[in-house]
């Protein structure tokens, strides 16, 4: 029997906590998480807006520091670790690579519809161009098939991808979901496969866990799980967890557990919990992120956030497509209404 | 000048814009498609090009060019990469090209609001189906109020965005800020497309977002729905879902349906723009003089 696989741990606290701060992290908050996280052995750590480079806006918030300014504070605190950003074409366009490549970025994942891998083309094309590491992420992946997602990925790869990350972006998965997924995945591409997890139904760690088991060799995680709604995977769990099964990460993990509670003291106003809202979503398979305008759109329109998510799920709404909860809550309104 | 003119047009790209452009052609009583010119022969938008009656070329520009035909105005529906080259070869033939690319190099018109000076050039660029979309509204709210800020998102039906589109995403972007920027005299501009693989595909959407001091209700929504009637005499299926003000800003949401032929339902995003390009196209016929040869 082989020994267990090296796992590499992505952290994206700086970048996918945002969600649950409205984008609000300041500097000194992302210098100090990420010299712990560097300290601590983390390989990788992810830095920006919630929804990537270029993306601060109206639509989904505008962000506290600019894209340059999260960067270059992030890029200044590691010494170690190797520094990620992600990038969503339509939104951030190739003049956001320059700069972020120019910051020092070492890994620019572009991230697109988990059916929609040939918008990844230019980007990563033009990240290998720019001499960074590209890898490709498919979002809301439980949306399509996992013999799909075994055709998307292959594209990705061939448009230059050195890694590829589906994105169970709304804690939708159990265990068997995602060994089927990255099992058909590592079948059908020769470049290293990444999970990313969230935790609506509390399976995050276990579906992280599986992925691993199935053929992936990098998993996201947070600190506490800091991310929209329920969270992520818990990344302090997650190591402790991948040790047990003898994977190693190179993590040290009582530094790690120590940038955990630095990350819960200073980062977030409390640690994630599955209330029932993040339920809902992740039952309905809608994006975590909506849960603060879905929150906010039933308040307005005097309609249960449940059924806000359902109609969401059920029109098989997409993170970008904010603009419809609005439209939802008030359409909802009028049905009651109208009965 | 008689109402008669008839100008010879060719299409570069036999895409799904290509093609509606023909079958547009075919109603105008202005416009004679003489020639479709695709990448590659035995292509399905040649054969249907072909089908609706129209001779068509593989070989793109080149192909054009050897023709032996000489053409009152070139459609470019093929992508923003190519299309610099395509005016650079076309200038010197006296031919009016209309970029349905999203290129930033030529005039850029949007019929409802400068349409009539689209005879005046002799390159012109529509900018994108967003921009085409938005700018009429845009616009019409900047004639009266100042604006801090806007910001607009559209989503596009995933099965009605081509290659060459997700291709040139940057340019889409860039290029429809750069248009609203100059279209409302206002300096920060954020522009975001989605793709949306929703099922059914849903119509094309606009989401227009301005910050201005000082908006109402009622004034915002006479002028949103004054901006919306007039984009209707030319794209039918243009409706605004939603206009609201709160605080110091202005929300407006639009969707775009088709309404006529081979364009399934939520292809608005092509509407848009081919109901602009043939508009275009028109107003050169409609001059009051020979366009300079």
């Amino acid at each position: 029997m082989t020994a267990p696989a090296q796992v590499t741990v992505h952290d994206p606290t700086l970048r996918d906590g945002q969600h649950a701060v409205r984008h609000q992290l300041d500097r000194e908050q992302i210098r100090a998480y990420a010299a712990a996280v560097d300290a601590a052995g983390v390989p990788v750590v992810e830095v920006g807006h919630g929804n990537g480079l270029g993306a601060s806006s109206l639509q989904v918030g505008h962000g506290r520091l600019s894209d340059d300014e999260m960067l270059a504070t992030a890029r200044e605190a590691l010494t170690r670790s190797r520094l990620a950003a992600l990038m969503l074409p339509g939104w951030a366009t190739t003049a956001d690579l320059h700069t972020a490549i120019r910051h020092g970025v070492d890994i620019v994942r572009v991230a697109a519809h988990c059916t929609e891998a040939t918008v990844t083309e230019r980007h990563l094309g033009v990240i290998r161009e720019l001499g960074a590491e590209a890898h490709g992420v498919l979002l809301m992946s439980h949306m399509t098939s996992p013999g799909d997602l075994a055709e998307q990925c292959p594209l990705m790869a061939g448009y230059g991808a050195q890694a590829v990350c589906v994105f169970d972006s709304a804690g939708h998965y159990l265990p068997a979901d995602v060994t089927e997924r990255i099992t058909a995945i590592t079948a059908a591409v020769h470049v290293p496969v990444a999970f990313h997890g969230h935790n609506n139904l509390g399976m995050a760690v276990a579906n992280s866990v599986a992925a691993v088991q199935a053929g992936a060799r990098t998993i996201d995680a947070c600190a506490r799980g800091f991310g929209a709604g329920a969270g992520n995977t818990q990344l302090e769990v997650l190591v402790a967890v991948l040790e047990r099964y003898g994977h190693r990460t190179g993590i040290d993990l009582r530094r790690l557990a120590d940038a955990a509670d630095l990350a819960e003291k200073t980062l977030m106003p409390a640690p994630p919990v599955i209330d029932s809202t993040s339920l809902a979503s992740g039952l309905a398979g809608v994006f975590s992120g909506f849960k603060r305008p879905v929150l906010a759109a039933a308040e307005q329109e005097g309609v249960h956030p449940w059924d806000i998510f359902a109609e969401l799920g059920r029109r098989r709404a997409i993170a970008g497509q904010e603009d419809l909860i609005p439209d939802v809550a008030r359409t909802l309104a009028e049905q009651r209404a109208s009965r | 000048m008689p109402a008669n003119t008839v100008l010879n047009t060719a299409v570069l790209g036999s895409g799904l814009l290509g093609l509606d452009l023909v079958e547009r052609m075919r109603h105008s009583p202005h416009l004679n498609c003489r020639l479709v010119v695709g990448r590659t022969r035995h292509s399905r938008g040649l054969d249907q090009a072909a089908g609706l009656g129209c001779a068509t070329a593989a070989g793109g520009v080149t192909a054009l060019l050897g023709s032996g035909q000489s053409f009152d105005i070139v459609f470019d529906a093929t992508n923003a990469f190519e299309h610099p080259e395509h005016w650079g070869r076309l200038a010197g033939t006296g031919a009016v090209l209309i970029d349905l690319t999203p290129t930033r190099s030529s005039a850029l018109i949007v019929p409802t609001v400068n349409g009539t000076q689209a005879a005046e050039h002799q390159h012109i660029g529509l900018i994108s189906c967003g921009g085409q979309a938005a700018i009429p509204v845009l616009h019409a709210l900047a004639q009266h109020y100042r604006p801090q800020y806007v910001e607009m998102v559209a989503t596009a039906a995933s099965v009605s965005v081509g290659r060459a589109s997700r291709l040139n995403l940057d340019q889409y972007v860039e290029t429809t800020q750069g248009a609203i920027r100059q279209f409302t005299r206002t300096p920060a501009v954020k522009t975001m497309l989605n793709i949306s693989a929703a099922t059914p595909p849903q119509p094309f959407r606009i989401t227009m977002t301005m910050v201005a001091p000082g908006v109402e209700q009622n004034p915002v929504s006479t002028i949103v729905e004054t901006a919306a009637t007039a984009m209707r005499t030319m794209v039918p299926g243009y409706r605004v879902t939603s206009c609201t003000v709160t605080d110091d800003i202005i929300r407006v949401i639009a969707e775009v349906t088709t309404t006529r032929g081979r364009m399934p339902v939520h292809a608005g995003n092509l509407e848009v723009l081919s109901a602009a390009a043939i508009h275009t196209a028109e107003q050169h016929a409609l001059a009051p003089k020979e366009i300079a040869r």
